[in-house]
């Protein structure tokens, strides 16, 4: 078992004209965390959706958990190892809590309703919100929904887990609630990337903090380091724009 | 089938939830009252020839109701299928959907039955003649073409699921566009595959969002199967048409004719209410 579990050489995706990824070298150690910082439009969403194959290459290669993403059938293997976080929450809005965390782990991994349903429950358990196992997402808070749509990704036990900004849609008083549970994740040695901006979170659990701008990975850097002696430029101008 | 019965569990929290529709259901009752007070007051107080033509339209009836639902069973897949083909990424068979819709909607009802039931079968003949020139080996199947008399019920049905299943793949694939892209990316993201993420994700959400037009088309269906009168099917169009060159009664035939179909499409939109109120969920 080696100790890389993702490997991206010279990434390169583009939509049509736009640039995305322009060329992204990065390598990721199992248990670490990873945050992605960096303005709209840098390529911190694509970067992540190509890692579970929701966008494919152009050039370059990525290989997950010594996986290379490029055949079909490793496409669904890569995709039942990480779990994603949306900043929408993108839960299944005709089913329940529960449903939507046994829903995959029934169809996909083929588990019994029983032992899936148990599994939801400790999940649900996890997350804090085990009484609202029964309510359907138009009855759950922001932060209800997020924290069931973390669960709903862990029930597939990935090895790794992406989050795509998923405080960004939620009112300040229930960020806290989702990065606690993502903190508690963290600490249980949970491979993480991270696209966000909340430095809180990176101060506490990230091991590397990464900076990317117009498709380039332009600094890497640790969170301590960061903050008081960011290398570039670039990275100098962003963080006096996000850091009040 | 486990996930249909937790639809159903859904479906009926769902509805008890819901707000009882008075209104609708008031205007409703009052013009079946009145169109079966109608059709019951011609029927006692004129025997002859009201209660005459109801029983001559008898057969005719359970013709219509057959045609339409059995087209409409049909209808229902040929529309999925179709959705799906004009929103495959493969462009053979975007290609290959996209022209059904196309010509069949260019087409009117009529001219399509017309063509099935009285120029489909020279095409028919055609292909078996030269099958049987071609080759010995072939002659059976060449002779089979030739031979084969089309059955009118089974060409109607024929007609109207070609014609009605285009408009429903339009249904379909409007349904499933309307769907957000996310829900998508969800189910594939946990390792779902492309028809697993429609089955249990996309098609379970779109079935309600097409509800109400696939209940129109269920009625528009209904109405438009009189149109099979013309290929020798014996629906309720065609008896009202023979009991009217027997008895020459245009004015009272035509008058319980189109009651009945009244009568009918009422019920019908009925039940399509009834299906919506118990599917819908809160959003
Ligand atoms: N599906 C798509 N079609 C066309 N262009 C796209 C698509 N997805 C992303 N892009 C473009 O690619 C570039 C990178 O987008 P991306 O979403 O990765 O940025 P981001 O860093 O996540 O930005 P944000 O912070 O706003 O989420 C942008 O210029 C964007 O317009
Ligand atoms: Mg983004």
């Amino acid at each position: 078992m080696q100790n890389e579990i993702i490997v991206i050489q010279g990434a390169v995706k583009r939509f049509g004209r736009v640039e995305a990824l322009r060329g992204v070298d990065l390598t990721v150690r199992r248990g670490e965390v990873v945050v992605i910082i960096g303005p709209s439009g840098s390529g911190k969403s694509t970067l992540l959706r190509c890692i579970n194959h929701l966008e494919s290459l152009d050039e370059g290669c990525i290989i997950v958990d010594g996986i290379p993403l490029t055949q079909a059938e490793n496409i669904n293997r890569v995709r039942a190892e990480v779990g994603i976080v949306f900043q929408q929450f993108n839960l299944f809005p005709h089913l329940t809590a529960l449903e939507n965390i046994t829903l995959a782990q029934r169809v996909v991994r083929k588990r019994s309703r029983e032992e899936s349903e148990r599994i939801a429950m400790e999940l649900l358990k996890k997350v804090g919100i085990p009484e609202k196992a029964h309510a359907y997402p138009a009855q759950l808070s922001g932060g209800q929904q997020q924290r069931v749509a973390i669960a709903r990704a862990l029930a597939m036990q990935p090895k790794i887990m992406l989050f795509d900004e998923p405080t960004s849609a939620l009112d300040p008083e229930m960020i806290k609630e989702v990065l606690d549970v993502m903190l508690a994740l963290a600490k249980e040695g949970m491979t993480m990337v991270v696209v966000s901006h909340e430095m809180g979170f990176a101060r506490a659990a990230a091991d590397r903090i990464i900076f990317m701008d117009e498709g380039v990975i332009v600094e890497e850097t640790t969170p301590e380091l960061l903050f008081t002696a960011p290398k570039h430029e670039r990275t100098k101008l962003f963080l006096s724009k996000i850091l009040h | 089938m486990p996930d249909v019965e937790r639809l159903e569990r859904t479906l009926e929290a769902k509805a008890a939830t819901l707000p009882k529709e008075r209104e609708r259901f008031d205007t409703w009752w009052f013009l079946v009252l009145a169109v079966v007070g109608v059709v019951s007051l011609l029927v006692f107080v004129k025997p002859d020839p009201f209660l005459r033509i109801v029983l001559f339209l008898r057969d005719g009836i359970g013709v219509t109701v057959r045609i339409t639902v059995i087209s409409f069973a049909f209808i229902l897949v040929v529309g999925l299928i179709g959705g799906l083909g004009r929103l495959a990424k493969n462009w053979l068979i975007h290609g290959i959907a996209s022209l059904y819709v196309e010509i069949i909607r260019g087409i009117p009802l009529l001219v399509q039955l017309l063509f099935l039931y009285f120029a489909f079968p020279q095409v028919l003949d055609g292909v078996g003649a030269w099958l049987i020139k071609l080759s010995p080996s072939l002659h059976g199947a060449g002779q089979w073409l030739v031979d084969v008399k089309p059955d009118p019920f089974v060409m109607a049905v024929a007609g109207l699921t070609i014609c009605y299943g285009a408009y429903m793949s339009e249904i379909y694939r409007a349904g499933i566009q309307s769907i957000s892209k996310g829900q998508m990316e969800a189910a594939r993201s946990l390792g779902m595959s492309y028809f697993q993420a429609m089955r249990y994700v996309i098609l379970p959400q779109a079935v309600r969002v097409i509800l109400p037009p696939v209940g129109n088309e269920f009625v528009a269906l209904l109405k438009d199967s009189s149109l099979v009168s013309v290929v020798a099917v014996s629906d309720m169009t065609r008896r009202g048409r023979e009991f009217m060159s027997s008895s020459f009664m245009s004015l009272e035939t035509w008058t319980m004719v189109a009651l009945l179909y009244l009568v009918m499409t009422l019920f019908a939109s009925r039940v399509v209410a009834y299906i919506e109120r118990k599917t819908a969920f809160a959003k």
